[in-house]
């Protein structure tokens, strides 16, 4: 049970800015996830705290005690690599072993404690396997194994999950997060997987070139992204543009053409006026075709469909621009036809029109 | 401007990186390279400051441009109660430097020439018998000091060589022909060393994606056209690393000059220099000569620095990672096959296949050997002072395999993993004795040894040159060792190592219990190819390992021994015996590297 705090952590390599004046507290116990895009230098972070890079800025603490220059070996947390980093020499028991032995824990108890954990993680009977005679998945369990048996203060996990098939990932997402309930470890979780972030975590930090951008419970992030880049990043996302026409406290009404005007709520930390070119950000999921007594209507016409499964997706034609939604797959729609959808004023967050082009908003030409 | 505070902490970063085990293994191999490489060299340099290099470059024993000698004779002889006439091939005389550099310049050419049509069948044709034609096209880069030049001038000597003997007495042609003196050198050294060209050339040729070729075709290129405008150029990389050792081993190349009793060359001049030195004094000639020798050394490597870094010389083929373009020779195509790769494979190969029959022929002093004994192999035992010599050897490498070890698994450990400048440097330093020629390692070591450490155990004049030759070798065949341990760690991921320190495991553990055992089979082929090249050096081996003469406690090592025995009557069946203990040396460490470790075994390095 130990506390991490990083203090405006900084990391370059040359030029790169891998980490810049990050700042996290995650608290005992806690399931903490760094999600962000490719290359966003989460992984970097992860390795500053286990003490594989030092930072040329900032704090690591570990509870009260600050570990920054303290080496990988004398900081008592363990890490599950991306690609398990097992042993190919060694035993499923021997890899398992090994930081117990490091620790000179008596032999006895060593067997027993290797015996507990891998019937932690099912893996009871392969203890004689080596690595490569296992699947990804019982490579996975037991990369996990060789990291819980030592009892770290603090479990680090590099997308560990991303070599496994969707099917598995699943599931091992779901043991994952059991087992560190069970043992209250505190844990830091690196993924690029938005979905699986928001799943399985306390809380997340979005991280965005090296940068925090926001930091908080999945729900809350999901329903009050701190700007556009997060509102964009999470979940799948569509968007119109216009021009502010009416503000009343934070609620907006944003004009998308001569026809069609949209109202939302105002970003927080942002300020609007009349006049002002803006970007109102939607999910695709929360379009309705029941729009009867509903303020936010939008009407348009579909240009295509496309069967998803759970929900049907259609890109519709708004004047000029195009957005999509996904409606139940029980309403059958035809391409051309006109089409009237309601969104829930709530659902919709008004942002100011800036640096929008980066970000990956469906149909936003 | 950095401030200093600035300074102080990039200072606490980088020290951060530096465990005690890190910096003792970038200290260990830094200081041994600087003491047993660095500062012999730099000795070198500082002795031949001494003399006048205008003196030697006016002395037309050393330069000389009215060629002396006519590169070819043909006169009218009566030999043996018959007329015969007789075409003698024997080069001109240019001066002992500038033979040395002419002779380097046309081995290297015709080497190349040979190795590029050989590599070429191999990499692209496929035909019956191209097994057996590449192990014959190996077979040459089996180390036998002199005894393959002793049987090259056999086959070539118009007296009772092979060829005359086949001319003038099989098919009663009134012609003997014989190469001798410089062109005798000369044709030796082609063949000894086309096959590196040829090795080079072919793991080129393999590795260069199909798909380029098949491009060129495409766009209509082929036959000749396709070979000078894609292939070749393709290859040229191991064109150049190729050609750079074959010049390098050309220069410095003792053993065809003393077999063929050639005297005007600047390697069998400084040798003779070390013959005289017993006394303690190396007339400074032999410092100026190798720091020459080092200098076109180093220009022919940097020459082809575009084209190569060092790093690929020691490790050599990577091995395809496609199935290259292989086609089935076409009937024209065979009949160039057998009628002119074969014989020439065969030809290039039977200095080799000579030696074993030096060794276990009675008599081999006319054309054709007489009689079957095992009595020159038994000799190798019996003789006390050729018994010594391979006890010695044994010695010795065993010695120097254990600093190679400890010297390359350190040295590449840091150069792989350490985050810290500077590992380039260290790179070089342990991969440059590949092109660092043997002769002057053992002036440089002649002098600093005698010098700043007279009396001590290293000095070579005072307790013998036992401790020299096993540094010496340590420092010479470090290369092997290091770039295969190199190879192996590239293998290992970090990630396996992070592991370790991540679960509490010290640097020391986590290398002693994860990174060792799992290059442990990389470690053992490097050793074990460094140990035959240790059992087979020359150029150190019949300078230094002399000093002490071949008393009855001697401390030379084989090839000395190999040298001397050269002149002694029934001494060349002693010496071929030698070669078939060094072949099979060799062979059985290639079976064990490739086919039991499964590793690349690196061929060069005479
Ligand atoms: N050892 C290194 N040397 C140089 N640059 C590095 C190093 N490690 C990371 N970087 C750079 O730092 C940035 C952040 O890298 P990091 O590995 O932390 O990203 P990441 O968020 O884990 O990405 P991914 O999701 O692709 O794993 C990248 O631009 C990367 O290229
Ligand atoms: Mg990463």
């Amino acid at each position: 049970m130990t506390r991490v705090t990083l203090k405006e952590v900084s990391k370059k390599f040359g030029k790169v800015v891998a980490v810049d004046k990050a700042s996290i507290e995650v608290d005992h116990g806690e399931f903490f996830t760094l999600l962000g895009p490719s290359g966003c230098g989460k992984t970097t972070t992860l390795r500053i705290i286990a003490g594989f890079e030092i930072p040329d800025e900032g704090r690591v603490i570990f509870d009260e005690e600050d570990v920054t220059f303290k080496k990988p070996y004398e900081r008592g947390c363990a890490m599950v690599f991306q690609n398990y980093a097992l042993w190919p020499h060694m035993t499923v028991y021997d890899n398992v072993a090994y930081g117990l032995k490091i620790r000179k824990v008596p032999k006895e108890e060593i067997k027993k404690r290797v015996k507990e954990v891998l019937d932690l993680v099912g893996l009871t009977g392969l203890e004689n396997r080596y690595p490569l005679q296992l699947s990804g998945g019982q490579q996975q369990r037991v990369a996990l194994a060789r990291a819980l048996v030592i009892e770290p203060k603090v479990l680090l996990l590099d997308e560990p999950l991303s070599n496994l098939d969707a099917k598995l990932r699943l599931r091992m997402r779901e043991e994952i997060r059991k087992i560190q309930r069970d043992l209250n470890i505190t844990t830091i979780y690196v993924t690029h997987d938005q979905e699986e972030a928001m799943s399985i975590s306390d809380r997340v930090a979005i991280m965005r070139r090296g940068r925090i951008v926001q930091v908080g419970r999945p729900s809350e992030i999901y329903m009050n992204p701190r700007n556009l880049f997060v509102a964009t990043f999470i979940g799948r996302s569509t968007a119109l543009r216009g021009s502010i026409e009416y503000i009343q406290g934070r609620r907006v009404k944003m004009r998308v053409n001569e026809k069609l005007t949209i109202t939302g709520k105002l970003a927080e930390d942002y300020e609007l006026s009349v006049g002002d070119k803006a970007i109102a950000i939607m999910h695709p999921e929360d379009f309705t075709l029941k729009v009867e007594g509903e303020s936010n209507i939008i009407e348009g016409v579909v240009e295509l469909t496309m069967f998803l499964g759970p929900f049907t997706q259609l890109r519709i034609n708004v004047g000029d621009q195009n957005m999509i939604a996904y409606i139940d797959p029980e309403y059958e729609v035809k391409t051309g036809t006109r089409i009237r959808l309601a969104i829930k004023e709530e659902d919709v967050i008004i942002f100011p029109l800036i640096g929008w082009e980066e970000f990956e908003v469906e149909t936003i030409t | 401007m950095i401030k200093r505070s600035e300074l102080l902490k990039n200072l606490k970063v980088q020290m951060f990186y530096l465990d005690p085990v890190l910096v003792t293994q970038l200290a260990f191999p830094t200081l041994m390279l600087t003491l047993f490489l660095i500062a012999p060299i730099a000795t070198v340099l500082l002795v031949s400051l001494n003399y006048n290099p205008a003196d030697i470059f006016t002395d037309p024993t050393y330069v000389n441009f009215n060629p002396r000698g006519s590169p070819i004779t043909i006169r009218l002889i009566t030999f043996r109660g018959r007329e015969f006439i007789l075409i003698k091939i024997s080069g001109v005389s240019l001066g002992i430097i500038m033979n040395s550099l002419v002779n380097s310049f046309i081995v290297t050419i015709c080497a190349s020439i040979l190795g590029i049509v050989v590599a070429f069948v191999m990499a692209r044709y496929s035909f019956p018998g191209r097994t057996i034609l590449r192990v014959l096209a190996m077979t040459p880069l089996l180390v036998t000091p002199f005894i393959n030049a002793f049987v090259i001038r056999k086959i070539f000597d118009w007296r009772d060589g092979i060829i005359s003997w086949i001319i003038g007495d099989v098919l009663h042609l009134p012609y003997r022909i014989g190469i001798e003196d410089l062109a005798g050198v000369a044709i030796t050294q082609i063949m000894t060393f086309f096959p590196i060209i040829y090795l080079n050339v072919y793991s080129s040729m393999i590795n260069i994606d199909p798909s380029m070729e098949e491009q060129a075709e495409n766009l209509g290129a082929k036959g000749l056209k396709l070979f000078r405008t894609v292939t070749l150029p393709l290859s040229l990389p191991g064109l150049a690393a190729g050609a750079a050792i074959v010049f390098i081993f050309s220069l410095e190349d003792v053993a065809a000059p003393i077999v063929f009793n050639e005297k005007r060359f600047m390697s069998y001049h400084i040798l003779e220099r070390f013959l005289e030195a017993t006394t303690g004094q190396l007339s400074p000639v032999a410092a100026t000569l190798s720091l020459i020798l080092l200098i076109l050394a180093l220009a022919a490597f940097i020459g082809i620095k575009k084209y190569v870094t060092l790093k690929q010389y020691a490790m050599l083929s990577r091995g395809g990672r496609w199935s290259p373009r292989i086609r089935r020779l076409r009937l024209k195509g065979l009949i160039v096959v057998y009628l002119f790769i074969l014989p020439l494979l065969l030809f290039a190969a039977f200095p080799q296949i000579g030696v074993f029959i030096y060794a276990l022929a009675e008599n081999w002093a006319d054309p054709l050997p007489y009689g079957f004994t095992l009595e020159h192999m038994a000799k190798i035992v019996e003789d006390p002072l050729v018994f010594r010599a391979i006890v010695n050897s044994l010695t010795y490498s065993i010695l120097a395999i254990i600093l190679i070890v400890a010297i390359g698994v350190s040295s590449s450990y840091v150069i792989a993993r350490a985050r810290i400048p500077a590992t380039d440097l260290l790179d070089i330093l342990v991969t440059s004795p590949i092109a660092l020629p043997g002769l002057v390692i053992a002036v440089g070591y002649f002098y600093f040894f005698t010098s700043i450490f007279r009396g001590t155990p290293l000095d070579p004049i005072t307790f013998g040159p036992a401790l020299l030759l096993s540094l010496a070798y340590s420092v010479r065949r470090l290369p092997f060792t290091a770039r295969a341990v190199y190879a192996g760690l590239q293998q290992v991921h970090i990630a396996l190592e992070e592991a370790s320190l991540n679960l509490g495991a010290s640097r020391l553990k986590t290398l002693v219990s994860i990174v060792i055992p799992l290059i442990g089979i990389n470690i053992l082929s490097g050793a074990l190819i460094s140990f035959v090249y240790c059992m087979s050096e020359t150029s150190v081996g019949i300078t230094l390992g002399g000093l002490k003469g071949v008393g009855e406690e001697h401390q030379a090592p084989i090839s000395f021994i190999m040298m001397d025995y050269l002149e002694r009557v029934g001494g060349p069946h002693i010496v071929a015996s030698l070669g078939v203990l060094l072949i099979s040396i060799q062979l059985l460490v290639i079976v064990l590297v490739n086919v039991v470790f499964k590793q690349k075994y690196a061929y060069i390095g005479v």
